[in-house]
């Protein structure tokens, strides 16, 4: 290509490229400001965890069997907790999680067994200090009396029963076996014994 | 280079020479990455990257913990391809196990590779362009990057640090919604590489800031083992999808782009038609969606494997990723070792740097592509 012609061709590469760039002035703004304007967070979003409030039992179901505690690749949740009195499953009576270590992996929501677990949805929050400890049972300390009154009376009621039924299990039993002993009078004797 | 211009220089700049830093703090640099250019004038004659400001340990952390624990490390080994990282792990994981993998599960780990591999391409076209002066096609293509982290957003709760893929599937399944939004995607951005051609492509500042500079040859290339789209643009057709097709790679139609000028031009295109072809990825991906599972019944806690040694590799946005896991039969890894793509690519730049301009080093380094949190692990 002659001088000229290289210097036209590139001239008219830069208008080229002017008349792109001078079609976006008339476009819509994509920029957000914020924090005037929030965005709309994902479904998906994830976040610090927190404990689900099942409908069932009125408040969370963690049972304190620390698989969490166990699998968190930063080792950033300490759950105590053991059995209550009256009560069948175990409770949880601490469940601390420190958001400043949390990589946000969601190993623990997919490993509890009692599918109690979910991301929140907090996402302006900072942490100040190097800790930025969240106890997850917080908001549920309100419920807990209540649930576990409700739950030692469904436990109770569920123990009565089982106790009934091994009871009558039990009487059938022996009722069957003296019928059958009676039936053979020749081990009538060592039933008895 | 033109010789006749650098003997000029040479003739024109005093017989002395200096060291220069660049880096790890410099406005155009990767990362963190540190040059140390001997030059004589605005020649270099002597390049030395130094390397370990992000250094992670992450090699070490995988013989520390179990398998699952590691995998939330490996969307951090490179932040850009998180995904393919994340996801390369698992599969790693299941070849050594014998995991089976739902084939619903399969499909969308490829869609959202591919989208991962867009994502990066077009930041690493924003910042490449943006080293070498031009800010406006950067402003634009965060714009359609954006789109595709809102997407991704959207199925796994994570716009970079994805820790989506779980050993034998996925966590979460992909919508009507997903769909709509990546084939609305996919239009847009083919809608929009006609326009990036006008406005840099066929700029000529751009042509000719980029022609002949910074040629890596076909040698060089295979002597520091460089892989991926630097390599391609060298005239070496490997990818590893192709050569050694790992998930369900071998089902789809595509083209491995290549030029053989090796040079930042070549790279540049070679990385604008590689988005295209993974677009055409998507499009078959989601055309053959099977129905079905996404995960196993029964979450895979413990993974069970023999003692031995296994090699996994991927193509990452960046070249052949490979994972070297030694096992010793227990659920923590003896010893894996990542074989990082931008290591290699880093390893040849002594050599390319070499005689070149210090104005050439930074569309040199911008246009090779190197992420420096996973060279330094």
């Amino acid at each position: 290509m002659s001088y000229v012609g290289s210097i036209l061709s590139g001239f008219w590469s830069l208008l080229n490229g002017l008349g792109i760039t001078a079609r976006h002035f008339g476009r819509k703004n994509v920029t957000l400001t914020y924090p005037h304007e929030k965005p709309e967070l994902s479904g998906e979003f994830r976040s610090l965890i927190s404990l689900i409030q099942l409908p069932e039992l009125g408040t969370h179901d963690c049972v304190a069997c620390l698989q969490c505690e166990k699998i968190c690749p930063s080792y950033c949740i300490k759950i105590e907790g053991g059995k209550v009195e009256g009560m069948k499953r175990k409770r949880a009576s601490k469940f601390e999680v420190d958001f400043a270590l949390c990589s946000l992996c969601g190993l623990c929501i997919d490993v509890c067994p009692t599918d109690t677990l979910e991301y929140s949805k907090l996402y302006d929050e900072a942490g100040y200090e190097r800790e930025w400890v969240f106890d997850l049972l917080d908001p549920f300390e309100s419920l807990e009396e209540e649930f576990r009154e409700k739950q030692r009376e469904v436990d109770a009621k569920v123990a009565a029963e089982k106790a009934k039924k091994k009871a009558a299990a039990l009487q059938a039993k022996a009722e069957a076996e003296a019928a059958a002993a009676q039936d053979s009078p020749t081990s009538g004797g060592e039933v008895q014994s | 280079m033109n010789s006749g211009v650098l003997d000029t220089l040479q003739r024109g700049v005093e017989e002395e020479t200096y060291y220069l830093n660049m880096g790890p703090q410099h406005p155009s640099m990767h990362g963190v990455l540190r040059l140390l250019l001997h030059m004589r004038g605005e020649m270099v004659l002597e390049c030395e990257p130094i390397i370990g400001y992000a250094h992670r340990a992450h090699e070490k952390m995988a013989e520390n913990r179990s398998y699952i624990q590691f995998l939330p490390n490996t969307s951090r080994i490179d932040y850009l391809s998180g995904m393919i990282y994340n996801i390369a792990f698992c599969q790693a994981i299941e070849k050594m196990a014998g995991i089976d993998v739902p084939e619903r599960a399969e499909v969308i780990r490829v869609i959202v590779c591919e989208l991962n591999r867009i994502q990066s391409h077009l930041l690493w076209f924003g910042t490449f362009l943006l080293d070498i002066g031009g800010i406006t096609p950067f402003l634009y293509c965060f714009d359609d990057r954006e789109e595709i982290l809102g997407i991704l957003d959207r199925v796994s709760g994570s716009r970079l640090t994805y820790s989506y893929g779980r050993f034998g599937g996925v966590t979460a399944d992909i919508d009507d919604v997903f769909i709509s939004q990546t084939r609305s995607f996919l239009d847009r951005l083919r809608g929009r590489l006609p326009m990036y051609e006008g406005l840099v492509t066929k700029n000529v500042i751009f042509r000719d800031r980029c022609k002949g500079v910074g040629v890596i040859t076909v040698d060089q290339a295979r002597a520091y083992g460089v892989t991926g789209p630097v390599l391609r643009a060298s005239g070496v057709a490997y990818d590893v999808r192709k050569a050694e097709p790992y998930g369900v790679y071998d089902r789809y139609d595509f083209e491995i782009p290549t030029r053989t000028s090796g040079d930042c031009l070549a790279r540049y295109e070679v990385r604008v038609a590689e988005m295209e072809q993974s677009c055409r990825i998507i499009e078959q991906a989601l055309d053959a969606l099977p129905e079905g599972a996404i995960e196993p019944a029964k979450m895979v806690k413990k993974v069970k494997s023999a003692a031995g040694e296994y090699y996994f590799a991927v193509e990452s946005a960046r070249g052949h990723f490979g994972m070297y896991i030694v096992s010793d039969g227990t659920d923590v890894a003896s010893r894996i070792k990542l074989r990082t793509p931008s290591f290699s690519v880093m390893s040849a730049a002594p050599d390319v740097l070499k005689g070149t301009m210090i104005a050439d080093v930074i569309a040199i380094v911008g246009s090779v592509d190197v992420v420096l949190p996973e060279i330094d692990r």
